[in-house]
């Protein structure tokens, strides 16, 4: 058997097939991992840069991180709220941009915007926004600097070490704390 | 990191190593009507998920409570024993804990419950074959949920795939959230503030739980009566749940 394999290593065209199969292999892993680690499509192009820039607070659109486990995506109703009172828009001195009229077809037929999740675990960690925050954490320590992204994006792999660095460097001095938030059963239920 | 890891070697005092519960259950098994409403909260609760009549058949049914009954005498002059809802029973020295060679099954230093963790989990089957009160269950297959019966999973529980063990959890879920609810309040969790998902559904409150540490509350009250009783304490095994003698 090992010594079929290596007659047919000496081929030049065994050794062609054997390069194509290991560069088919790669790119498949290479491919897979890049698709977890890109930003997923979204249906409207919201410039997180604008808001952010506009001084509109994370909480305003994610309000969810301030008091429960999930942070919430917003309604089109939420987004219409604002925009629909842009003079500049509403009098027809300006036409409305394309991703605005995605937007207004959303709120004319009173459908919801189906959001892509960005920061995302898997199903088997319960992650609660509200004790990170009650904690003094700011959104843009793990969220990154939205004020220089435009469609969301994740500035770091999310996972279970990158959690355990933070949890284990802010509870040196607190033995009690350290064990509650090394426990797997703090996340894994 | 090892130094955080408390892995319970087998020894011939090892009771006393044990560590004692913070959460604890009494079932009083003179008020248990079996009407296995329990058994149906809890599955509904837990995502647990239907086997089927083909699988029940090779034993694989999967329950994180059970009602259990005993006949006692020959035909026809048998007499049934009361009624005893068996789940886990959160062993403070628990059996399963130190088998598991992938560290799967282990001990929550804060919340003093035994952990099944589903992702590390390999389905070795160690720490079911090694439960004294057979109240594991393993996923054989990734069983069939045909619709509309996804739309009431609970968010908060993870749905379990194949191959891995499961069991109860006192709804460690509930315990976060009366938790986090409390922390964020910036107070204590009140007795009975909160429930688990078996004693919430039961019609005749046979199933009471609680903080077992704190001797106020109402299940450290019925625990301590002359009725309770722990299953199979001989085993030395410390577990949280205290049955109430029928009579």
């Amino acid at each position: 058997m090992v010594k079929r394999f290596m007659s047919w290593l000496s081929d030049p065209l065994g050794r062609i097939g054997l390069l194509i199969a290991f560069l088919a292999v790669f790119s498949g892993a290479a491919f897979g991992l890049y698709t977890t680690q890109t930003a997923p499509p979204q249906p409207i192009q919201f410039p997180h840069n604008l808001h952010v820039g506009l001084g509109i607070q994370c909480l305003y659109c994610h309000p969810g991180a301030y008091r429960q486990a999930s942070a919430g995506l917003p309604t089109e109703t939420k987004c219409w709220g604002c925009h629909q009172q842009l003079s500049k828009y509403a009098d027809g001195t300006v036409a409305l941009p394309a991703e605005l009229q995605k937007l207004k077809a959303y709120v004319d037929a009173n459908k919801p915007i189906q959001w892509v999740p960005v920061a995302q675990v898997p199903d088997f960690v319960h992650f609660n926004h509200r004790p990170h925050i009650a904690a003094g954490l700011n959104c843009e320590n793990c969220h990154g600097d939205m004020s220089k992204v435009t469609v969301a994006e994740n500035p770091q792999v999310i996972n279970m070490g990158w959690c355990l660095e933070c949890h284990r460097a802010r509870t040196v001095d607190n033995p009690e704390k350290r064990t509650k938030l090394l426990d797997c059963g703090t996340c894994h239920y | 990191m090892t130094t955080e890891l408390k892995i319970p070697e087998f020894s011939a005092n090892f009771a006393e190593s044990g560590q004692q519960g913070k959460w604890g259950m009494a079932i009083d098994m003179d008020i248990c009507t079996g009407c296995q409403a329990c058994v149906a909260a809890c599955a509904m609760e837990n995502n647990v998920p239907f086997v089927g009549e083909a699988d029940s058949g090779y034993g694989r049914s999967m329950h994180w409570i059970r009602t259990e009954r005993f006949w006692e005498g020959e035909f026809p002059e048998i007499k049934m024993t009361p009624y005893q809802p068996m789940l886990c029973q959160q062993c403070g020295h628990a059996p399963c804990e130190p088998v598991c060679p992938a560290f799967a099954t282990v001990h929550s230093q804060s919340e003093a419950l035994n952990l099944q963790v589903y992702n590390r989990c390999v389905g070795t089957r160690y720490c079911a074959n090694n439960c004294p009160y057979q109240v594991r269950s393993f996923n054989w297959r990734d069983f069939e949920r045909p619709e509309p019966l996804p739309n009431q999973f609970n968010p908060d529980v993870t749905v379990r795939r194949r191959g891995v063990m499961e069991k109860c959890t006192f709804c460690i879920q509930r315990i976060h959230r009366a938790e986090d609810q409390a922390k964020s309040e910036g107070r204590e969790i009140a007795d009975g503030e909160f429930t688990t998902a078996c004693a919430q559904a039961c019609p005749a409150d046979a199933i009471v739980f609680g903080r077992i540490d704190d001797p106020e509350s109402a299940v450290s009250k019925l625990a301590r009566g002359s009725r309770g009783f722990h299953m199979l304490e001989e085993l030395g095994t410390l577990p949280s749940v205290t049955y109430l003698k029928a009579g």
